[in-house]
């Protein structure tokens, strides 16, 4: 596989045009390649931008890339949910998948809870690629990938990134190291609560009314925070209307980079800057416009 | 007091399990459905039979029948609609909080919710006393979850189930089923829509655009039935602004139509390809026909949904859930013995991978 048939891949992605099957499983089996070399906590350097749930809006990635920067010009962490709910799941993923092929690098791609068999089975992204493809093979070559993904990113050893948030059986750092992370994402454990886990005004442990997960309290944060040596928890996981959201005197923050969710939530979206002098800065964007998109109506089975 | 129901669905229906589920004495409805094979026998169960028997019924008694269709309407038909103003009357009292823009999900939804269950076995006069909780219990299921602020199909399945509770009773009869979906599950639904907008619910397991609708189904099922035999409306009307503006009032497809374009932004062909989609088939009948198999498919066979679905002595299924269902107030964290008083073990990931998943599938 050279690197001009990937950038090509990259071109056709980042025009929202998919990829054949073959070529699907082709860049799947190459990621899995890469992906088994990021550690679970995935050192990253500063500079770099933090973004969270995409959820299948691919064009607002477009938009995201626009006001971010592109790559390989800027570095990313990707806090994960790529795929469910949004139109282009599998457009959206396979370009995110692409670069970090393309960049290992320059982008790190982490576990969001909706990387798993178990929920993008029901939450629309199985759906779409049984639609796409007229099988399931997409959907499981790209569930192998996300077995691979790491759970955590620290930023210049201050900042750890996850999907969801912090887990009662993971005190610190060398317990996230110590996981094993390769198999599908278990319905509870350390492994889950790093994806599930909100973190909520209530002090300690809670559970989530999600079931999965748990919900954590500021002392929580600041005593993680305070073991390991770090200032801040970044996460997504969350719908938060400004993009961002600060929780726990300044230690967590919740970015979600889908703007106006579901084409009804009205949000904005968010990602996290951090400069070489790691100075922090969010910024916003809202939702890319659309134009009419070129599909033609297919009946869904149940109403043939 | 209680009249025996007159049709087949009969009191003393056997589910296939034929332990203590079956007794007829009324008890408080709970879960059930907890595995893949438990919800695999409830497909094949009598109470699946009954529950789609009353739908395909209801949906029978609305061909061709307009939302003002001037159905007679019975006493107790009466009754439900002054309940339901009444709920929606307290969305008035109870304001969302001005919580700023933080979440979704505003917490007035809980102060709703408490005086609904405060209120609601006072409010059901008709249904007999010792029914009262049985009946009350699917009610207080209707209008989405207390602790997540959320709403989907599995509350729209337990309102269609309070009603079935009352049709077994013999409060409802098949000469109000018209008026019972025309005027009662419209009327919920618009409380429904009065609930989202005010208090921001979150769309319970939504499937994105790759679902009918973020809240509701049946409205689809029912709005289909009742243009089924419609002379010149056909399911591509649904792109017609002004077939919208005319019809909407008076069928409750259109009107989910209207609705929905009001509440999202760009197309329907972005926001709800699958609406989209289904308008290019050509007739309602047909539309009907793919709603009813949709809903077994993707409401009854759906475990993140059923599994939250409740069964008494009036609708029975006897699954492998015990029934103990603990509330569990904390957890104790990494290396800490596990204390008695909690029932959550950490780390528990050997639990995890033990055989089939027993534990309810998470919300998200």
């Amino acid at each position: 596989m050279s690197v001009g048939s990937l950038e090509n891949w990259i071109e056709q992605l980042k025009k929202c045009k998919p990829l054949l099957e073959e070529e699907i499983k082709q860049l799947c089996s190459m990621a899995v390649e890469i992906l088994v070399k990021d550690k679970v906590v995935q050192k990253v350097s500063a500079p770099v931008t933090i973004c969270g749930d995409i959820h299948g809006q691919f064009h607002d990635l477009t938009e995201l890339f626009n006001v971010g920067g592109q790559l390989p010009d800027t570095n990313y962490v990707f806090m994960g949910d790529y795929v469910d709910r949004g139109y282009y799941s599998v457009e959206t993923v396979s370009l995110i998948i692409a670069l970090k092929v393309r960049f290992p690098k320059r982008i790190a791609i982490l576990r969001g809870n909706h990387e798993t068999r178990q929920i993008s089975q029901v939450y629309g992204f199985y759906d779409e690629c049984l639609r796409k493809y007229g099988s399931a093979n997409v959907w499981k070559y790209f569930t192998d990938v996300f077995d691979c993904l790491p759970l955590t990113a620290l930023v210049e050893n201050e900042i750890i990134c996850m999907h969801g948030g912090l887990s009662p059986s993971l005190d610190t750092l060398d317990h996230i190291r110590s996981l094993d992370r390769f198999q599908e994402l278990p319905g509870e454990g350390p492994m889950a609560d790093l994806c599930w886990s909100d973190p909520d005004e209530r002090y300690g442990w809670g559970i989530s009314p999600r079931g999965a997960g748990y919900t954590f309290g500021e002392d929580i944060s600041e005593a993680f925070l305070q073991n390991n040596g770090l200032s801040l928890i970044a996460r997504a996981h969350q719908l938060v209307m400004d993009g961002y959201y600060w929780q726990h005197s300044g230690r967590v923050v919740t970015i979600f980079s889908a703007p106006n969710y579901c084409y009804r939530c009205g949000n904005q979206a968010a990602i996290m800057q951090v400069d070489e002098h790691r100075k922090r800065k969010l910024v916003q964007f809202d939702a890319a416009p659309r134009t009419e998109p070129q599909v033609s109506r297919r009946t869904p089975d149940y109403f043939l | 007091m209680i009249s025996s129901s007159d049709n087949s669905h009969s009191r003393d229906a056997h589910t296939h399990n034929s332990d203590s589920c079956c007794s007829s004495t009324p008890r408080i409805p709970k879960r059930e459905i907890l595995t893949k094979s438990d919800l695999e026998r409830f497909q094949t169960s009598e109470t699946y039979e009954k529950y789609m028997g009353f739908i395909t019924k209801l949906n029978e008694a609305v061909v061709d029948k307009p939302l003002d269709y001037s159905a007679d309407k019975s006493d107790n038909i009466t009754f439900l609609m002054e309940l339901l103003d009444k709920l929606k009357a307290w969305v008035d009292e109870i304001p969302p909080a001005d919580v700023g823009l933080s979440r979704f999900g505003n917490p007035s939804f809980r102060k709703w919710h408490d005086k609904l269950s405060e209120k609601h076995l006072e409010l059901l006069t008709i249904v007999p006393e010792d029914y009262k909780t049985e009946v009350g219990t699917y009610l207080l299921a209707s209008f989405g979850d207390y602790k997540r602020i959320d709403y989907g199909t599995g509350h729209e399945a337990s309102f269609m189930c309070f009603l079935l509770c009352l049709q077994h009773l013999g409060l409802i009869k098949e000469e109000d089923y018209p008026a019972l979906v025309l005027s009662v599950f419209w009327q919920y639904i618009m409380v429904m829509r009065k609930l989202t907008h005010a208090y921001w619910l979150e769309p319970a397991g939504s499937h994105g655009v790759w679902g009918l609708d973020d809240y509701h189904f049946l409205p689809f099922l029912f709005g289909s039935g009742q243009l089924s035999t419609h002379k010149y409306l056909r399911p591509k009307s649904i792109h017609d602004p002004e077939i919208l503006e005319e019809f909407g009032e008076k069928y409750m497809y259109l009107s989910s139509i209207k609705h929905i374009n009001s509440i999202k932004s760009a197309t329907l062909r972005w926001h709800s390809p699958m609406l989209d989609d289904i308008s290019g088939v050509k007739k309602w009948e047909k539309v009907n026909s793919g709603m009813f198999k949709m809903y077994k498919a993707e409401v009854l066979n759906k475990l993140p949904i059923m599994q939250h679905f409740l069964f008494g002595s009036i609708i029975q299924f006897k699954g492998s859930a015990d029934g103990t269902e603990v509330e569990m107030e904390h957890v104790h964290a990494f290396g800490q013995e596990h204390p008695l008083c909690c029932s959550i073990r950490i780390p528990s990931s050997i639990a995890a991978v033990q055989g089939e998943l027993r534990k309810p599938i998470p919300f998200d």
